[in-house]
């Protein structure tokens, strides 16, 4: 537990800009760096951010991304109001990809996004309603493991 | 081996060249960002066709110090501009990626782990 106030950043993804795409992450991880969080932490936030945030440009319509810094834990969230994940499951299977081809022959939409956050991340949730939106919350713990 | 070395033994185009001195660990060579962001090992040069802006995203977050475009792909000009602002070496050669990264492997490059 901690008395301290949690730091929290916000940045907004607009739909389908794939040039600005990479400037959330590269400003999270330079952010996590000044503070002296370990490389590979950093390294690890900032790939989930990069993912989350190209998912939320490509299939999101555009959304909010938020790193939130905790004593034993970096939260990165990405929330949009896009059309949401239909079969989640299957989503989160590597190879499975709903992106469009103008989005593939960039060397995206290879259906490695969902499981790379997955495996930079110690814990991730992904709260999704057709229609509504998707709110993907990504942890890594920074000692590891959470801490009592 | 410092990426100077590997440029000029290559004969790469370089469009620029930050440090020369900067060792690569390895080499990733791939089309699909996903994979060269979850399964390149930090630090190793990387060999794409993909010559748009977010190769230089990619770049920055895997610490890849040199790019190479193959087959003749020539990178966008805000490539180059992301390039020059987050000091990646970016080159470019006419050779196919197959041939280029086997050249690579002639002069010594090589992965200490399985990617």
């Amino acid at each position: 537990m901690s008395a301290r106030e949690p730091l929290i950043v916000q940045r907004e993804v607009k739909p389908l800009d794939f040039l600005a795409a990479g400037e959330t992450a590269s400003e999270f991880k330079e952010l996590l760096k000044s503070l002296g969080i370990p490389t590979d932490i950093c390294r690890r936030a900032s790939i989930v951010t990069y993912e989350a945030e190209m998912n939320t440009v490509i299939h999101g319509g555009g959304g909010v991304m938020s790193l939130r810094l905790e004593d034993d834990a970096i939260i990165i969230v990405a929330e949009d109001q896009g059309p949401g994940i239909a079969d989640l499951e299957k989503a989160m299977q590597e190879g499975y990809s709903t992106a469009p081809d103008f989005v593939r022959e960039m060397g995206f939409g290879a259906g490695m996004g969902l499981p790379n956050i997955k495996k930079y991340s110690d814990k991730l949730e992904i709260d999704t309603r057709v229609g509504e939106g998707t709110t993907l919350r990504a942890y890594i713990f920074i000692k590891g493991q959470r801490e009592e | 081996m410092k990426i100077s070395e590997i440029c000029n033994s290559l004969e790469l185009k370089v469009y620029w060249m930050p440090d020369e001195d900067v060792d690569v660990k390895g080499a990733v060579v791939g089309d699909l960002l996903s994979f060269v962001m979850g399964n390149a090992p930090a630090g190793c040069l990387w060999v794409t066709i993909q010559n748009h802006l977010n190769v230089a995203a990619v770049a920055v977050l895997k610490e890849i110090p040199l790019v190479i475009l193959a087959s003749g792909r020539e990178p966008s000009s805000e490539l180059i501009s992301r390039c020059e602002s987050e000091n990646i070496a970016l080159a470019s050669t006419s050779l196919d990626a197959y041939t280029i990264c086997g050249k690579l492997y002639d002069l010594g490059i090589r992965n200490e782990e399985r990617i």
